[in-house]
């Protein structure tokens, strides 16, 4: 079958590259540009392991195709750091011990990052329930969201 | 789980999205926000040749208040609807019911169009081929009986849109554009009662707009469900009420919502009543992750609930 071109700006980076018309971002990414922060859990857009940021909005890659981020803004994980600086999160992740076996820890992130743009100060309720987007096997909820609500105030 | 080989087409206006659907002989399907047809294409529930990508139609992202009528495009994302001032301060059940689907991250992709016309669901349905095929095709499947209620001709699977039964209180109506032209139906009418086509909508045709009396109500949304976030309605009741007179939808079980009206919300005998007729007509089978009996049961009890809160606390 056909490859499409696709192009878009991932981690302040423009690409532009071929991908199959049913191909999800999320094996774009992992596959074709080997940013394996974004993981496969369910697969089925339920867990939001596989969750990255599209133009703002938290998205589940997952259930993306790739050829819907065709002009699209994306940020991973691995964009976050900044000049060698962790981002807020990932440093209050670390420091709360908001991460357990890790699997979840990415998408995590990416979902409380486009809280925090979207609501420079939620409440605990609007965290929590933000945040209720994604499963953590490890059941670490309660240090991940101390660990979002020590980012927010540092953002 | 590895998405089957399809084209991909995005299409600029409606008019260009019918075009591309009638070149495809029926093997095309219409993509939204995708959060309920992925799913259904990775487990080849749905075998499109080709996808049709409507998220591009700016013209379907609008939401306008006049003439009497708040008229959504069904682009417009359940988030946006969510945040939208009027519906939160005029519809609290359509509210309520956004707040209540999935979770946040779906919202901020899933449409209103997709919501309602997601496909009816069953535990023993939306699984894998291969699971499937071990198992046996169901009626939905093209089967020739029911897996969960063994020998039954009839299916059972469930029609879990929160944001429906909501809106069928509200009165609300649907703007349809297809190879056949325009048509605009009550929202009630959409259901036909066949698992295999649970929509009255013919081939080609786009859910394009969805229009509601823009009148204050009162209203509320109850749910039950097992997990405060994502999981679809086991059972969910929607009331909207103007003056005391009220109406009643149930979803989540069976293949269409069902509604009810309520003369007068502030009798109580009248309110037992019609919850006991709710849950005495609702058909659950094993085919939800808890049982029947607690679900019929449940019908009647949020029947109660809903109503007393929509006429006690809703605004």
């Amino acid at each position: 079958m056909k490859m499409t071109r696709v192009s878009f700006e991932i981690n302040n980076e423009k690409v532009s590259l071929d991908v199959r018309p049913y191909e999800t971002l999320l094996e774009t990414l992992r596959e074709r540009l080997m940013l394996t922060g974004a993981k496969e859990a369910c697969g089925m857009g339920s867990c939001g392991a596989c969750t990255v940021v599209m133009n703002g909005i938290p998205v589940r890659s997952c259930l993306v195709l790739a050829p819907e981020a065709d002009g699209a803004v994306i940020t991973t994980v691995e964009g976050l750091r900044q000049d060698g600086k962790l981002h807020p999160l990932q440093q209050a992740f670390m420091e709360k011990g908001a991460v357990q076996c890790g699997f979840c820890t990415s998408g995590m992130i990416m979902t409380a990052k486009a809280l925090l743009e979207r609501n420079k100060k939620p409440t605990k309720k609007e965290i929590i329930k933000t945040m209720s987007s994604n499963i953590c096997r490890c059941t670490g909820y309660k240090k991940i969201i101390e660990a979002v609500e020590e980012a927010a105030k540092k953002i | 789980m590895v998405l089957p080989k399809f084209e991909y087409k995005k299409a600029r206006d409606v008019a260009d999205a019918i075009a591309l659907y009638k070149g495809q002989k029926g093997k095309a399907v219409y993509l939204a926000g995708g959060t309920d047809l992925i799913p259904l294409i990775k487990q080849r529930l749905s075998t499109p040749s080709v996808v049709i990508d409507l998220k591009g139609i700016e013209e379907l992202k609008s939401i306008t208040n006049k003439d009497g009528w708040l008229e959504i495009g069904a682009n417009v994302t359940l988030f946006e609807l969510k945040i939208y001032p009027w519906i939160r301060d005029n519809l609290p059940a359509f509210y309520e019911s956004l707040e209540a689907t999935a979770c946040e991250t779906l919202q901020l992709r899933g449409t209103i169009g997709g919501n309602i016309l997601q496909d009816t669901r069953c535990l023993k349905h939306n699984q894998s081929l291969e699971w499937r095929t071990s198992r046996g095709f169901c009626l939905k499947s093209n089967g020739k009986e029911c897996n969960v209620v063994k020998g039954s001709k009839v299916c059972f699977a469930n029609y879990c849109s929160d944001n429906a039964p909501a809106l069928v209180t509200l009165g609300a109506e649907l703007k349809l554009e297809g190879p056949k032209g325009e048509r605009v139906i009550e929202l009630t009418t959409l259901f036909t009662g066949d698992s295999l086509k649970p929509f009255s909508i013919d081939a080609g045709e786009i859910l394009t707009y969805i229009r509601i009396p823009a009148k204050k109500t009162k209203g509320a949304y109850e749910k039950l469900r097992v997990r405060e976030s994502m999981d679809y309605p086991l059972v969910g009741v929607a009331v909207s009420s103007v003056g005391v007179a009220a109406k009643i939808c149930v979803g989540g079980v069976g293949l269409q919502p069902r509604l009810y009206e309520l003369e007068d919300a502030g009798i109580e005998t009248a309110i037992r009543e019609i919850a006991d007729k709710a849950s005495s007509d609702a058909k659950p089978v094993a085919n939800a992750v808890v049982s029947p009996a607690y679900r019929k049961k449940m019908v009647g009890v949020l029947v109660k609930r809903a109503v007393k809160r929509a006429i006690g606390e809703g605004k």
